[in-house]
């Protein structure tokens, strides 16, 4: 029974590699929940993350007329546009290095004043540090403006200065770092902030017990140990800074730079082509950034960052620079509280600039007329927000736990949608859901059917019929005009749970097949329910209320009539769940056929994934924005957790579902709560995704914010940026609380992941 | 045979910049129902890899698992009826120790009673009665272990897999759970895999030793045979130390056998093996058989190193150029020899054994 050396042997490498991964595939294929999940996260990303950002960036070559074409580009380099793009340029990416620079400061000045200075207060600084994260893209300019504009209150009113066009006021490039400097610190400050607290003090006390003086110290150990912090922080900052859209448009004055550039690329002159081209440009730098922070700088990290916080914190000893620092990190807070009082004050005031005396007249218009903006943004956020946060976890745990082939290109593409410049992901969603190709639908159908009938048919004879039998049904359904076609389709289900509930006897299964069933059907009920509500908010007098009920109206709507494509894929994995163990062959393909005409139908009926001028397209838009931000999270609950926990569960005999409902859930459930935050504060105040997305029927905040602004609203502006700021406020308030009754305190949201 | 491994190999396939690893290569193994068998070796050996392909984590590259007559390659561990207790005890944290114990059998739905019935009695096998609505943050190292042990066993497995669970134990608490497993696992006789880096851990427990190194299998026995008869340098030094003396086969009868080593000629007998006059071999001596004194027997030595261990004295003692280390383990010595003192060293020949030479282990 001995056996000896392993190494003799060369066994035949490429062939026997390619195999053992078709293999692994088909192990994967035996966990259903492990298919699904990644097929999902697959789906939503290739569909959402990078369709879109391929048409972004092919755009750039393609004229109107379709031929190929470099016009935009060439442009740099000629004499009459050539100077002006590339002052442009140059002026991004200045301003990416200050506000980098300059932020990265500014948030290792908090970091040191809170771990290591003792700052009395500690923790509202630690609070207000944050506040920057959670308001609307440009609610600092805004104020910035109405304190050192034209007309600001410290400026003119106070100093008395009167500006004569030309004289260095605060619109151009020094105004906009100052204002993303206080937007973007805090994350510069949360990433410095954990640095500093998992530094071994061992370390430095070795140094010095080496006899290692103050400055020295700090130069040799403290700060080579900070170096991948900072330049993290940097990088970021300077990825933020360049992807910022609100900030330039309200304070850049008559310098342009990149996103700014895009914008009115496709708000002024509706010129794709060149907005695509832009955005090439913007999204090169961009990248390079995200690579070299990924991997390069996360591997140069000397300090652990699943380590737990040293135990005891080296305080700075030297009063002279204790309080130096304290005092500038109170100075800066004084300025943002500063500043967001204005922003307060702004929406009360009666004409600012003239007339500073108090008024509610702004308010009146932001809650009547407003009403539609405020509830659309709300309403979507919410929406979207489950979503992205149970995708978020879905997505982290495959990253974490399961091995397979494209693991790291889906870690990759699903930070993507974020880490890209909003404009960019922005326009990309114009040209992608405006017109989308037909082959897009066929290739999620056909990714979703071959699925759907490996896990429903046992055998390859029934699958073949499965396949062919549903989508040919499908596709033959598809005719049919829509409101026919869905109580057609609403019909199949029915007649499924009808058949389930005789031949199989599974309650639960007919109960859910009915329900959809009634859901697809409802798809043409919602006019007949959403018409009388309109009708009634119109006959009420013009206000809050009238306009409250109509925008409730409309989502409703929302609520029953989902995109069909999307419908369809939702449907698709309903039909897996369901009928993934049937018992008996008949079942199986009868069933099997039924449950797939339906997904079928829907891909293919009008034209799947025209989504542009619609709620969704809004709301993946949202979802690709905040995906980011979850993921991590997750990742960062995920890798806490010992893998054996649910390998235990596993050989206990619980499948990987059982598994995921009862022990995964409910470690990572903290990570899903600040999941949950990190969406709905991302999608609230996000602006450079959606912007070009809106439309008369789905207004958002934050779109309303610029135009308010563009017609000389300043007050309006001001205060919806406040009911921004309150909304998100009250969200994660509520949260919290919840998070605390459920857990009792067991289990924290770590902030410091969502940024 | 109740689980048998044949052929098993396993194959990482190359991944983020770490290049194809063999992890376990062509590991054969038969497995009585009711027997104990501990997978021992260093780190890397490859023995969790073999054992998380017998719980169903990892699918061997090739090769085949049987277990009950049933073909298991490809099933799921949570269809494999085995149960594991992991090195990290892999206790819920979110559940009580009631809970814990019980999850295995709320998967299977069976009725309340039952559990409650099954769970107070595993639960009084390792003596943690009251302790069911406990928090596991609430338990000891130790408790905690007995926990994780007490969800394997409520499961009635038809093999419970068990995986370094006493490695974040101290000392004393080790070797009392090491008792424990032993007399609940003979209690209801549960066959069992072990792994282990620990040859004592291995030595208490066993019916029988898998060594493992490299990926193979060096040798399998009970701990006798293993202490005993080594069939390689790697498991004569793995479990139990030894002195590999060189030596040239003068001779072989049926039962016994002449050696020439270091210029003497020693009688060797219960030599197992066959090997041809004029071999090159080496000669397993464990320091218990190593005799230091002052005179009388075979060999001319100088101490080189004298140390007082309480149980026993430990000789590193120089005999034609190598440094053999000995053991004086007569309890009423309590004087040493002096470092640089001239003694006079002898072996119990019976209980040499040898093996072919191997040129980098002498």
């Amino acid at each position: 029974m001995q056996t000896r050396s392993p190494e003799s042997e060369t066994p035949e490498k490429s062939t026997s590699s390619i195999i053992r991964r078709i293999r692994e595939f088909s192990l994967i294929g035996r966990d259903p929940v492990l298919f699904m999940s990644l097929l999902l996260s697959g789906i939503f990303i290739a569909v959402f993350v990078i369709f879109p950002l391929y048409k972004s960036i092919a755009g750039g070559f393609i004229s109107k007329e379709g031929s190929f074409d470099l016009t935009y580009f060439a442009r740099y380099f000629d004499d009459y546009y050539g100077p002006g793009l590339r002052r442009a340029f140059t002026d991004t990416m200045l301003m990416g290095l200050l506000t980098a620079a300059s932020g990265t400061l500014v948030g290792f000045i908090f970091a040191y004043a809170v771990v290591r200075c003792n700052i009395p207060g500690k923790k509202i600084v630690h609070w207000l540090a944050l506040v920057p994260t959670v308001s609307p893209p440009f609610a600092l300019a805004l104020a910035m403006i109405l304190l050192f504009g034209r007309n600001g209150l410290i400026t003119n009113k106070l100093l008395g200065i009167s500006y004569v066009p030309g004289a260095n006021d605060i619109y151009g490039l020094d105004g906009l770092v100052i204002v993303q400097t206080i937007t973007f610190f805090s994350v510069s400050y949360l990433m410095l902030k954990a640095m500093l607290e998992r530094l071994n003090p061992a370390m430095e006390e070795a140094a010095s017990s080496l006899g290692a003086g103050r400055f020295h110290l700090f130069r040799t150990i403290t700060l080579p140990l900070l170096i991948p912090g900072i330049a993290g922080s940097f990088l970021l900052l300077f990825v933020e800074s360049l992807a910022d859209l609100g900030n330039p448009l309200f304070i850049a004055g008559n310098k342009t730079v990149l996103s700014s550039q895009i914008f009115l690329a496709v708000i002024g002159e509706y010129n794709y082509q060149k907005a695509s081209a832009l955005s090439l440009i913007l999204i090169i730098p961009t990248l390079v950034i995200f690579l070299v922070q990924r991997y390069y700088v996360n591997r140069r990290t000397y300090i652990s960052v699943t380590g737990k916080p040293a135990g005891n914190q080296i305080m700075e000893k030297d009063p002279f620079i204790r309080w130096t620092i304290n005092i500038i990190t109170y100075l800066i807070i004084a300025f943002i509280l500063l500043l967001y009082a204005t922003i307060i004050y702004g929406s009360f005031s009666t004409a600012w600039g003239i007339d500073f005396s108090p008024t509610l007249k702004h308010w009146t218009m932001t809650v009547t007329r407003g009403v539609e903006a405020i509830l659309d943004t709300t309403f979507l956020s919410v929406l979207a927000t489950p979503v992205a946060a149970i995708l978020g976890m879905i997505i982290a745990w495959l990253v974490v736990r399961k091995k397979f082939t494209g693991k790291d290109a889906l870690d990759f593409t699903s930070n993507l949608g974020g880490a890209v410049p909003g404009t960019i992901l922005g326009i990309g969603f114009i040209m992608a859901f405006n017109k989308p190709p037909l082959v897009l639908a066929i290739v999620v159908y056909a990714v979703l059917a071959l699925f759907y009938g490996q896990v429903v048919g046992k055998k390859p004879a029934e699958r073949v019929i499965i396949l062919v039998g549903g989508t040919a049904a499908g596709v033959l359904l598809s005719t049919i005009h829509p409101p026919a076609m869905y109580y057609y389709l609403g019909g199949i289900y029915l007649v499924i749970a009808v058949l389930v509930l005789f031949t199989q006897k599974k309650k639960a299964f007919a109960l859910t097949a009915a329900l959809i069933g009634v859901y697809v059907m409802s798809t043409n009920w919602a006019v007949a329910i959403a018409r009388p509500l309109a009708n009634f908010s119109r006959s009420l007098e013009r206000g809050f209320w009238s306009n409250a009920l109509f925008q409730f109206s409309d989502h409703l709507k929302v609520i029953f009539q989902p995109t069909d494509a999307l419908l369809a894929i939702v449907l698709a994995f309903a039909g897996v769940i369901l009928m993934q163990n049937l018992s008996s062959r008949l079942a199986r393909i009868g069933l099997g056929v039924l449950g797939l005409t339906v997904p079928a139908a829907l891909s293919f009926t009008g034209v799947p994934f025209a989504m542009v001028g619609g709620a969704y397209i809004i709301m993946a838009a949202f979802i690709v924005r905040s995906l980011p931000a979850s993921v991590r999270s997750g990742v960062a609950a995920l890798q806490q957790i010992d893998p054996s926990i649910e390998e235990a569960s596993n050989i206990l005999g619980a499948d990987a579902q059982y598994t995921f409902r009862k022990v995964t859930l409910p470690l990572i459930l903290p990570a899903l709560f600040a999941g949950l935050i990190f969406s709905f504060t991302r999608h609230m105040t996000s602006l450079s995704a959606i912007i070009f997305l809106v439309s008369a029927k789905w207004r958002i905040v934050t779109a309303s914010i610029l135009s308010e602004w563009e017609q000389g609203g300043v007050s309006i502006a001001a205060a919806y940026s406040t009911v921004i700021i309150i909304f998100v406020m009250i969200a994660i308030f509520v949260l919290n609380l919840m998070m605390n009754k459920l857990f009792k305190g067991r289990g924290s949201v770590d902030m410091s992941q969502g940024f | 045979m109740y689980l048998t491994l044949k052929n098993i190999t396993k194959i990482f396939p190359p991944r983020g910049g770490v290049s194809e690893v063999t992890a376990v290569h062509n590991v054969s193994l038969d497995i009585e129902k009711g027997e104990l068998v501990t997978l021992l070796g260093p780190s890397g050996c490859g023995k969790t890899t073999t054992l998380r392909m017998i719980a169903g984590f990892e699918f061997p590259t090739s090769g085949e698992i049987i277990l009950d007559g049933q073909y298991i390659n490809s099933l799921p561990p949570h269809k494999r009826d085995m149960s594991m207790v992991f090195q990290s005890y892999a206790i819920f944290p979110h559940l009580t120790v009631f809970e814990n114990i019980a999850y295995g059998l709320n998967v299977q739905r069976l009725p309340k009673y039952e559990i409650v019935e099954r769970v107070d009695r595993v639960l009084s096998l390792v003596h943690l009665e009251g302790y069911g609505h406990r928090a596991p943050t609430q338990l000891s190292g130790g408790q905690q272990q007995r926990v994780a042990l007490a969800r394997a066993l409520v499961m009635e497995p038809k093999v419970l897999l068990m995986d370094e669970p006493l490695s974040n134990l101290d000392a004393k608490l080790r070797e009392e759970m090491r008792t424990e497993i032993r007399r609940i696992q003979k209690e209801l006789n549960i066959t069992s895999v072990y792994v282990t880096h620990d040859q004592i851990e291995a030595m208490t427990l066993s019916d029988r030793i898998v060594v493992m190194n490299l990926g193979i299998i060096e040798q399998i026995g009970t701990p006798v045979e293993m202490y005993r008869f080594p069939q390689s340098h790697f498991v004569a030094n793995f479990i139990g130390r030894a002195n590999f003396l060189p030596a040239v086969v003068v001779e072989q009868r049926e039962d016994f056998m002449i050696v020439k080593s270091h210029g003497e000629t020693l009688r060797l007998i219960n030599v197992k093996g066959k090997f041809s006059a004029g071999a090159e071999v080496s000669l397993i001596v464990r320091p218990e058989m190593v005799k230091i004194k002052k005179s009388g027997e075979l060999y001319k030595g100088v101490i080189r190193r004298a140390v007082y261990l309480g149980d026993v004295i430990e000789y590193d003692v120089e005999i034609g150029g190598q440094l053999i280390t000995g053991q004086e383990t007569d309890p009423n010595v309590i004087t040493l020899f002096p470092e640089g003192e001239e003694v006079s060293v002898g072996f119990a020949e019976g209980c040499i054994q040898v093996l072919q030479a191997e040129k980098s282990n002498a």
